[in-house]
């Protein structure tokens, strides 16, 4: 469980985060959606007690992340995957946690078979790893002491298509036997495959979130037809919002059977009826976030 | 175990399969821990991590290189007829100049490969952290002292075994203590320097620099000269080799340590406990 309440912080007169409010709850993922420099990072580091707030507060298991005894056993955090000793190895790295937490140490060489790294890889040093397989490494490092929570700052970095699916499982296993997850990206496909729960940040405003569900269904229905004339017609006869779809079509503000009975009484022959998902969805998060992004860069 | 089914490509108990297809960490067994991390396992960390890197590894080794040629040069010179004194000073010398920059490292690699990022989250109260670094630095240097003591007891019997040369042990063990108060007050300079400016080369160039600039200003002004033999630690220092120091030695001890040592720690724990890790 992750709360955050009313965060806020800013640089001199740059705001990194605007009145952020949202939960993360046990046995779901949340998705932590928005376009680089929108804050995602920021609010992550002040729930981690690394980044102090200006205002409101953050708590990790009803807790501020300062206060939990033994973070790593509650807590398991992938902040930065390029934020280790380039010098150590693999193994050394997860050695160390082991050590700090108080954990077996057996559990190394278990979490480096989970990740997928062969012993040899981890016994390399970390500057000759890919980014795919530091990324690989902070899961271990995250999962190592089997924390409850997990918050994880664009952990698909660097993964090959394998290892992103991979991870998915990982992460949807995590939350199916009751963990909380938090992980942030500005791919919206990402998000939208494992995530229950979505955030979208844009400027450090939140300015969408929901369930995944509420905020595809919230996309509508894209229908075509042999006459989409007479078809829309029908559907502004049944005050239903409607415009066309520049690659043609029609997308409509109702679900697709509502559309389907409205085709039928109108004897319109349809050729395609799917509900918007995905590029509605998409073009949500373009329009919330292009506005902010290119304020962000001006600010 | 029930719903799961052991991994057959692995024989790590700890992992499962997941009802998705994917593997699992294991839950660890036991209630999850309501105390904090014990001030040890901190320092044994700390200690780990001075160690377990490249950069200081090739310290040692390069600390272990001039202690070694020190002892050859000595063991051959003279038919090795030095006193166990001399020996001493080869082996405890080079530890003392380059320890320091163990205790520069140990803060300064937190910031410049920005592992404080995960030393600060696994263990959130950042001032136990610095801590468990100071205690670390300082059991590297007992360590030292020990070592550089055995080593030129060593060297000195082998010169008497092997050369012929003339036994001499004599020593004070003030000098002894004065000699590990050196590579312990070096060793938290070196970490003060660190703390205060989180640059590896910036606190490297100004450690070695300032016994430097203490010599060059005091030959161009008299003042700074007189102010030196209070701030510049290699003069402050240098009374603890003979191991007797006068009331106002003391006292000029006490302020450079005031300085350089106390002051530059004071202010970078200071500075990490409000920082902004990234």
């Amino acid at each position: 469980m992750i709360s955050v309440d009313h965060l806020t912080k800013r640089y001199g007169a740059f705001t990194a985060l605007d009145d952020v409010s949202f939960e993360a709850r046990p046995g779901r993922v949340t998705g932590f959606l928005g376009p680089n420099g929108a804050g995602k990072t920021t609010a992550m580091r002040v729930i981690a007690g690394l980044t102090p707030a200006g205002g409101g507060s953050a708590t990790v298991l009803g807790r501020p992340y300062a206060t939990l005894p033994n973070p790593g056993r509650h807590v398991g955090l992938l902040l930065d995957a390029s934020a280790q000793h380039a010098g150590r190895t693999g193994r050394e790295v997860l050695t160390l946690a082991a050590v700090l937490t108080g954990v077996d140490r057996r559990r190394v060489d278990e979490m480096v078979d989970l990740v997928g790294l062969t012993s040899k890889e981890a016994n390399r040093r970390v500057r000759n790893y890919s980014l795919g397989m530091r990324q690989r490494l902070g899961i271990a490092h995250a999962l190592l002491a089997d924390p409850e929570v997990l918050v994880l700052d664009e952990p698909a970095n660097g993964l090959d298509p394998a290892g992103i699916r991979w991870m998915r499982d990982l992460l949807r296993g995590f939350a199916s036997r009751g963990g909380t997850v938090l992980l942030s990206s500005h791919l919206l496909n990402e998000i939208e495959r494992v995530a229950d729960d979505i955030v979208v940040i844009g400027n450090g405003r939140v300015v969408a979130q929901g369930t995944t569900e509420e905020l595809l269904a919230g996309s509508g229905t894209v229908v075509r037809s042999t006459d989409d004339a007479t078809l829309r017609r029908a559907l502004e006869v049944a005050a239903v919002g409607v415009s066309p779809v520049a690659t043609g079509g029609l997308l409509v503000e109702a679900d697709p059977e509502a559309v389907g009975r409205v085709a039928l009484r109108a004897g319109v022959v349809l050729r395609e009826l799917r509900s918007g998902d995905e590029r509605g969805l998409e073009e949500m998060f373009l329009d919330l976030t292009a506005t902010s992004a290119r304020e962000g860069v001006a600010a | 175990m029930s719903t799961t089914t052991p991994d057959t490509r692995s024989d790590a108990s700890a992992v499962l399969v997941g009802e998705h297809g994917g593997r699992l960490p294991a839950p660890i067994p036991g209630e999850r821990p309501t105390s904090g991390t014990s001030f040890g396992r901190l320092v044994h960390v700390e200690l780990r991590k001075m160690l377990d890197t490249r950069a200081g590894r090739w310290l040692l080794i390069a600390l272990g290189v001039v202690i070694a040629g020190a002892l050859t040069i000595l063991f051959v010179q003279q038919g090795g007829d030095h006193p166990f004194g001399t020996y001493l000073q080869a082996t405890t010398m080079p530890m003392a100049i380059l320890l320091p920059v163990v205790g520069i490292m140990a803060v300064t690699s937190e910031w410049s490969q920005r592992t404080a990022l995960v030393t600060f989250t696994l263990e959130a109260r950042r001032t136990r952290v610095a801590w468990a670094k100071v205690v670390a630095a300082l059991l590297v240097g007992v360590a030292a002292v020990v070592f550089s003591f055995a080593l030129g007891a060593a060297a000195h019997a082998a010169a008497i075994g092997l050369r012929g040369a003339e036994g001499d042990w004599t020593f004070t063990w003030t000098a002894l203590l004065g000699a590990a108060g050196y590579v312990l007050l070096g060793l938290l300079q070196g970490l003060g320097f660190g703390m205060l400016l989180r640059n590896t080369p910036a606190a490297i160039v100004l450690y070695y620099v300032l016994p430097t600039g203490w010599s060059i200003l005091g030959s161009l002004w008299s003042q700074a000269e007189k102010a030196g033999q209070w701030l510049d630690m290699n003069r402050t220092m240098e009374p603890l080799f003979s191991g007797s120091l006068t009331g106002e030695q003391w006292a000029q001890l006490a302020t450079s340590v005031g300085v350089w040592v106390a002051l530059p720690l004071t202010v970078g724990m200071w500075w990490i406990t409000r920082a902004e890790v990234k």
